[in-house]
């Protein structure tokens, strides 16, 4: 965001665009910053999010997909939403090419405690679109500069179709080394898919590593969600160590507008990364 | 410093505050008072309890652009609307109202990023606080003295005014009311009993009887969450409840807002517009997915914000009694009532 | 004769408490105690206790049929209703929100409600003008006769007088005072879309600032959602924070209705909506 107001958007150009998707509505952006300083100033982590602004249709706050290890650009993954309330910024994004300049207002919101992450073992659970936020940690903490800092790392990813998996290459990139495990999983495999078929509930009860210094961090549509995160507490991880990011429906991403509240904590700017143990303490206003 | 003008002088007053700058003051219109940007010194009209909207709007319009922009055309040429604010008086602010903009400070520029907005409209705003009439009974609506705001305190003001028979005895509260009451040539010096006057009416205003119920901020806040999921109360609370925004709107604390890109023939404006959380789709995500569906879950949202939700967060309730959101309620709930069955239940 | 008050309170108790009682109905729209004498409230009895804390007086304005259908289809429900509140149930059954065997109407006869937020008494100005509900299973008092019959439509005298500029600009200044809080629609007992045209963001059919032109937007279609549908209860005017006449627009479509087309709004659960129902000898001056 601009340096002396916060509700004024940053230039940015579409410097890439990958569809990720067979259904074509999911496509990862690749954005540059139009204003040198603006990149320079635009210091995040894995698990902050961004209002993608278009003027004429609106803002949408979306999860960062790419990882601060990965200097000069910042990616988002964005599904075409709506089906009740058109998804008028979503629709214009997909709709443009590279090249196209919209505006940017972040990084908002909290992190993924990295620090707090550290010299444990990390159990990383991902479901649908609602990987991105974790490709950005996985791929922070698979750097070279920065694996040594983290224990033994288990990818747990699961979508609907195999045809609905992103980041198809990363995934078979990660497969190929023998410091991160990934178990992926579909819920309805196709006459190709030779991988797993199951609900990532079920499967995260199959293969999560021992709870043993070891912090789960879970994103997902809410209905999965809801499901995982009484898994990990029943194989005995605290709900210190059972990590989730909420979704609520937002508007200045700042904690100004009172739209995005859950109890006392407003999800933009007090969350959205919250801790079973924090969730428990909110009443249930957000599923 | 304690100076003191005729009320039917006020006009005068009026008029030497428009030469320094923007004045806003209740003006009546047809169905009530409202606070206006005078521009003709005759409209200041004193002769109101309080006003239908609250003075928030002095800070925190309904309206505020932020952006210009055409469509179809590159987002470099789209331009921020400069906020030029000229020195501006807020004057005959009720108590409980002046309480609101230290309550609403906390959240616009007293935690997290400054909203710009708000910020420079408040350093550039002179407020002149208002006694309540405490010779006429307090209004069924109002219980500003259950949350410990008396009808004439002027703690919040620069300048506190009180009326004295057919005068207004006119007091600098801060510095920069002392400055500005030094240079207005208008008001005459008080004398001792005038002083005493005002001194006594303070005192009389802290033991103002309006509605009250004890309520201590933390309990209540407590007493809130417990009741979080208690659907039976929340039921009960809202059966007449329409969810519409006429109480948020004319709530001095409500302070949601929507983002809107309003666009006519190709150019268009980025401005916040006041939002309320008794609207169906104030949640309503673009999926879909929307965690307040019924009237109850929404109504319990706008009474835990104020008194539980809001002390947790920032340490106050976020409400000043001021009896609005009861009085323009189209089926007249009463916020103090179900404030009072919930420290009940 | 003097409205009895307590005794339509009294016989509105009896008979909530027996149709709960016997499992008639699961609910029954009513009135219950507010925060003073002068401002009761809408209220829901759902056990027979609940009876206990109906309460009926001159400040009882509410139109209850607003919120039946906020219940789901089938909900067997009785509701307190006065001559235009009965107008709305009719419209209801009409347009087929709720049927008439899941209702048990309670008939309130009455003249002299008065406005809780001015205290001004409430007739033919800003309402119906009617005195005994039109249709009602059970009447809690006796009919109404004698008091002076009032056409709905003759305050619209100044406001027919007025040519078009004027009365454009009459609804610009008017509408000019909206600040948008919907009280209107949410009190309107025949506003259920959902979600409302003016909620929509595709396509778009007004902003969402209290200004000039979606304020018009907003109201002036709103007026002609309600062309035909109006039953002239005056809750919206009254639920107005801003003292907007929205009455004297929704009186003059419902004349020029019932002028083209014989037929007012509510009157009669037999007819259909009259914007729905094209009769081959229907009056063409609508399209004029």
């Amino acid at each position: 965001m601009s340096s002396n107001n916060p509700y004024i958007p940053m230039p940015v150009e579409i410097s890439k665009i990958i569809d990720e998707v067979d259904t074509h509505d999911i496509k990862t952006f690749r954005f540059t910053f139009l204003n040198k300083e603006d990149g320079e100033n635009f210091k995040y982590l894995p698990g902050q999010f961004a209002e993608l602004s278009i003027y004429g249709k609106g803002e949408s706050p979306i999860g960062i997909a790419s990882s601060p290890t990965e200097p000069g650009y910042v990616e988002f993954t964005v599904q075409r939403a709506g089906t009740i309330l058109p998804g008028l910024v979503t629709a214009a994004l997909h709709d443009m090419d590279e090249g196209g300049k919209i505006g940017l207002r972040g990084p908002l919101g909290h992190s993924w405690p990295v620090e707090f992450l550290e010299k444990k073992n990390i159990v990383v659970v991902g479901g649908g679109f609602a990987f991105t936020t974790l490709r950005s940690l996985i791929n922070y903490m698979l750097h070279q500069d920065n694996r040594s800092r983290f224990g033994d790392i288990t990818v747990i990813y699961g979508a609907r179709t195999p045809g609905l998996l992103l980041y198809k290459d990363e995934l078979a990139g990660w497969g190929k080394r023998d410091d991160i495990k990934t178990v992926i999983t579909v819920d309805k495999g196709d006459e190709t898919w030779k991988g797993r078929q199951g609900f990532v509930p079920a499967v995260c009860k199959e293969v999560a590593p021992s709870p043993n210094n070891t912090v789960a961090v879970i994103c997902g549509p809410p209905v999965m969600i809801k499901f995982t995160l009484p898994v990990f507490f029943e194989l005995g991880f605290s709900k210190e160590n059972i990590l989730t990011s909420l979704e609520m429906r937002m508007k200045c991403g700042i904690g100004k507008c009172g739209r995005c509240n859950v109890g006392y904590k407003y999800v933009c700017s007090d969350g959205p990364v919250f801790s079973l143990a924090q969730l428990e303490e909110l009443p249930r206003d957000f599923w | 410093m304690l100076k003191k003008t005729a009320i039917n002088k006020a006009t005068e007053l009026a008029a030497a505050l428009m030469e320094k700058g923007t004045l806003i003051a209740p003006v009546k219109e047809d169905a009530g008072f409202n606070f206006r940007e005078i521009s003709d010194a005759k409209q200041v009209d004193l002769n109101f309890h309080n006003t239908i909207i609250s003075p928030k709007s002095a800070f925190f319009p309904q309206t505020e652009d932020f952006v210009r922009y055409q469509t179809g055309k590159s987002i470099l040429e789209a331009t921020p609307v400069e906020l030029n604010i000229k020195p501006a008086f807020l004057f005959g602010v009720r108590p409980c109202d002046v309480k609101s903009f230290e309550i609403m400070d906390i959240h616009f520029s007293g935690t997290g990023l400054v909203d710009p907005y708000w910020q420079k409209r408040r350093e550039a705003t002179t407020v002149f606080g208002y006694a309540f009439d405490l010779d006429k009974p307090a209004e069924a609506e109002e219980f500003y003295q259950t949350l410990g705001i008396g009808a004439a305190d002027p703690e919040g003001s620069d300048i506190f005014m009180v009326k004295k028979d057919n005068d207004l005895l006119m007091k600098a509260i801060t510095p920069r009311g002392e400055k500005l009451l030094t240079g207005l040539n208008i008001p005459s010096e008080a004398s001792a009993d005038d002083e005493k006057y005002f001194d006594d009416t303070v005192a009389a205003g802290r033991n103002f009887k309006t509605r009250s119920t004890c309520v201590d901020a933390r309990a209540t806040a407590k007493k809130f969450e417990d009741l979080f999921h208690n659907t039976d109360f929340w039921e009960k609370m809202s059966h007449a409840c329409l969810s519409c925004g006429a109480c948020t709107f004319v709530c001095p604390t409500c302070y949601c807002f929507d983002i809107c890109d309003e666009t006519l023939f190709s150019r268009g404006t980025r401005r916040r517009v006041w939002d309320a959380c008794m609207f169906t789709d104030f949640t309503l995500e673009a999926s879909g997915h929307n965690p307040r569906t019924k009237v109850y879950q929404r109504l319990r949202q706008k009474v835990c914000h104020k008194y539980s939700y809001h002390v947790r967060k920032y340490g106050v309730i976020s409400c000043v009694g001021c009896g609005r959101c009861t009085r323009y309620c189209p089926v007249n709930i009463d916020i103090f009532s179900i404030v009072e069955e919930a420290v009940k239940a | 004769m003097a409205i009895s008050f307590k005794q339509i309170e009294d016989k509105l108790k009896t008979e909530a408490k027996g149709l709960l009682e016997t499992g008639k109905v699961s609910l029954v729209l009513a009135y219950g105690k507010g925060y003073d004498e002068k401002h009761p409230m809408p209220y829901v009895a759902r056990r027979p206790s609940d009876a206990d804390n109906i309460v009926f007086n001159e400040f009882c304005t509410h139109n209850m049929a607003r919120y039946m259908v906020r219940y789901p289809a089938g909900t067997k429900m009785a509701v307190a209703v006065k001559a235009a509140d009965s107008r709305a149930v009719i419209q209801l059954i009409q347009e087929e929100k709720v049927k008439r065997e899941d209702l048990v109407l309670l008939g309130i006869p009455a003249y002299g409600m008065k406005n809780p937020k001015t205290g001004e008494t409430i007739d033919s100005k800003t309402t119906c003008g009617l005195y005994n509900p039109v249709l009602y299973d059970v009447l809690l008092g006796e009919e109404v006769h004698g008091q002076p019959v009032v056409s709905p439509y003759d305050v619209l005298a100044q406001y027919e007088a007025m040519d078009k500029e004027a009365r454009f600009a009459f609804w610009k200044k008017e509408l000019d005072k909206c600040i948008r809080c919907y009280a209107c629609r949410k009190a309107c007992p025949m506003c259920y879309c959902d979600p409302c045209f003016i909620d929509q963001n595709k396509p778009k059919w007004g902003e969402k600032s209290p200004e000039s032109a979606g304020n018009l937007m907003y109201h002036l279609t709103r007026f002609h959602h309600l062309a035909g549908r109006c039953i002239d209860c005056g809750e919206c005017s009254r639920a107005c924070p801003v003292n907007i006449p929205l009455y004297l627009f929704h009186k003059k479509v419902a004349k020029d209705c019932e002028d083209m087309f014989g037929q007012a709004a509510g009157m009669s659960v037999e007819d259909k909506p009259v914007l729905v129902n094209f009769r081959v000898d229907d009056s063409d001056k609508i399209l004029e």
